[in-house]
């Protein structure tokens, strides 16, 4: 009996530790949404172009250049911000100035991880940026993880920043 | 003849020189297409970084709150207080073994002669196998109720914390222990584990419940543990979820020998929802607890306490609470809200002895007032407050709370 449970506890953490929290890489994110991964294509940041994204994030970006991929129709954008303690990487996927769908790819913070639910990322769908770089919708929290969702609408106005930034 | 050979001559030596330097202006060409092709592949295959700063392993958060309560009656003083300044620690050892801390003064000023207090929050470690299973151990808080562990002041309307979750579910409770917790698909959060207890033999105020009894990591009696479990599911703008705690609380007699032998088993749990749409905040607590054998516990503490009362065994209470965000630009957010509160706290009644119920622990609050965040993670508010029961408590209200 105790052979039973110890190895049904040893059983457990394995596949606990195969699932990992990195849900899935850039590479294969790229791969699926453009069928392919293209050569990265790369936005550099500018003194105009960083302090607007600064005014995005709260904090000058830490990177003097920003890769993406794009096949012409829509482009790709892999973006990292800190929820609490933790960086949490989301690949955003934008089509005519607007955002076609996003995912988080990996999620480090010891909770908070809802921001991964379907239901949450969904309401990204559609949104654009108004005037003032900001979303033209509300986007609807989740309880006990606020930091990570406010850092969710951050790296949601950047990627559409970045994106307008890079058709100019 | 002379004339024209030195003509050919220069000819000869202007073209050599012309060629020569056009070759040199290719060769010239080719290397620089060479070194810009050479600089787009490495700026191709180098990492862009991150627009994030890099997260070193140690990382420090707070919050804190500055509150304002203005008393309608005389009989309570007007006060402003620095009420709580947190500093969380937190530490990466590796990317599955992390640290969590909270260290937290409350009152401004912690010396023997003053209110301060100093006190540790959390302190606890988490493995992290998975995000559906972790492990954790040391003083963590207990998943009881919606404040408990989503307590800093930008998250919760109202200046004061509610008295739901301040005199039935102790705010902020901690224990120290060992849990498992994760999120399993599909949005439900499971958190179980064993912990210290209450120890009944110090209940030293009943208008709180069993708070007073609780031990908060300080060289706490173990002799009775208690087991806890609590499920949240959580999705876009809606919680619902709910906990139970359960333990004996005599220590063995370990704070009052006339608990010796006795169980005094208290159980607590509590049903949560809250749901955001559009601008509308709705949320819910009831939480509800037992405090077993109250009799031996009424003869305990008319044995040691010089001001005997009588020992609370019931205790709920619960609150509804709306909110509508009508401003939402930018940074800048203003929600009034109202909640409505009631608490009922139970005591067991000894006449012969003079024990009876505390009829101020039967109370009906009513709060009304706005959040308005200045930043996502600093707010201003401002309430009032009237207590049906004891309307020396009814006040105005204005607070500053931050997080990060």
């Amino acid at each position: 009996m105790r052979r039973s449970l110890f190895a049904l506890v040893l059983g457990l953490c394995a596949a606990a530790q195969a699932l990992g929290e990195v849900y899935q890489t850039p590479a294969a994110f790229v791969a699926e949404v453009l069928g392919t991964v293209p050569a990265p294509r790369v936005l550099w940041l500018t003194r105009e172009v960083q302090a607007g994204a600064a005014a995005i994030l709260d904090h000058p970006p830490a990177n003097l250049r920003q890769r993406y991929w794009s096949d012409g129709a829509k482009s790709v954008w892999i973006l990292e911000e800190i929820g609490k303690e933790e960086l949490m990487t989301a690949g955003f996927v934008i089509s005519q100035g607007r955002i076609d769908h996003v995912r988080m790819l990996a999620y480090r913070e010891s909770r908070g991880q809802e921001v991964r639910d379907p239901s949450f990322l969904k309401q990204f769908a559609g949104a654009g940026l108004d005037k003032a770089d900001r979303l033209d919708r509300g986007i609807d929290g989740i309880s006990g993880a606020t930091l990570s969702v406010h850092a969710m609408e951050r790296m949601a106005r950047l990627a559409l920043y970045f994106e307008r930034r890079s058709r100019e | 003849m002379k004339r024209t050979a030195l003509a050919l001559a220069l000819s000869c030596a202007w073209g050599v020189a012309t060629n020569a330097r056009a070759q040199s202006t290719d060769e010239k060409l080719r290397i620089l297409q060479q070194e810009i092709d050479e600089l787009k592949a490495q700026v191709q295959s180098a990492p862009t970084g991150s627009a994030a700063p890099a997260v070193p392993a140690t990382t420090i958060s707070g919050y804190g709150e500055f509150n304002y309560n203005n008393y309608k009656s005389d009989e309570r003083p007007t006060q402003a207080d620095l009420r709580r300044f947190v500093v969380g620690f937190h530490h990466r050892f590796d990317e599955r073994l992390t640290f969590h801390s909270e260290v937290e003064f409350e009152h401004a000023v912690v010396s023997k002669d003053d209110e301060g207090e100093a006190e540790i929050e959390q302190a606890w470690v988490n493995y992290k196998f998975s995000d559906a299973m972790n492990l954790k151990g040391g003083l963590f808080l207990i998943p009881l109720g919606i404040l408990n562990e989503t307590h800093e002041p930008p998250t919760y309307y109202g200046v004061e914390r509610n008295e739901v979750e301040t005199r039935i579910i102790p705010t902020t409770w901690r224990e120290l222990g060992a849990g498992v917790h994760g999120l399993l698909a599909g949005g439900l959060r499971y958190d179980v584990g064993i912990t210290t207890g209450f120890d009944s033999g110090k209940l030293d105020d009943p208008s709180t419940g069993v708070r007073s009894a609780h031990q908060e990591g300080q060289l706490a009696n173990g002799h009775d543990l208690s087991v806890y479990g609590a499920l949240n599911y959580r999705s876009r703008g809606l919680l619902l979820g709910g906990g139970v705690f359960t333990g004996n609380t005599g220590q063995n007699g370990a704070s009052n020998p006339l608990l010796k032998g006795v169980d005094a088993r208290l159980t607590m749990w509590d049903v949560h929802a809250q749901y955001k749409v559009g601008g509308l905040e709705l949320q819910a607590v009831y939480a509800d607890g037992k405090l077993a054998d109250a009799d031996q516990l009424n003869a305990a503490i008319l044995a040691t306490s010089a001001e005997p009362f009588a020992a609370p065994n019931r205790m709920k209470g619960a609150y509804v609470q709306a909110a509508y965000h009508v401003y939402k630009r930018d940074k800048l957010d203003f929600a009034p809200f109202v909640r409505l509160e009631s608490i009922d706290i139970r005591q067991q009644e000894d006449p012969a002895n003079g024990l009876f119920q505390d009829p101020a622990n039967h109370e009906r609050i009513t709060t009304a007032g706005f959040n308005f965040w200045v930043h996502p993670q600093v707010v201003l508010k401002a309430d009032v407050q009237r207590y049906r029961t004891d309307a020396t408590k009814d006040r105005f209200d204005l607070g500053v709370g931050y997080m990060f």
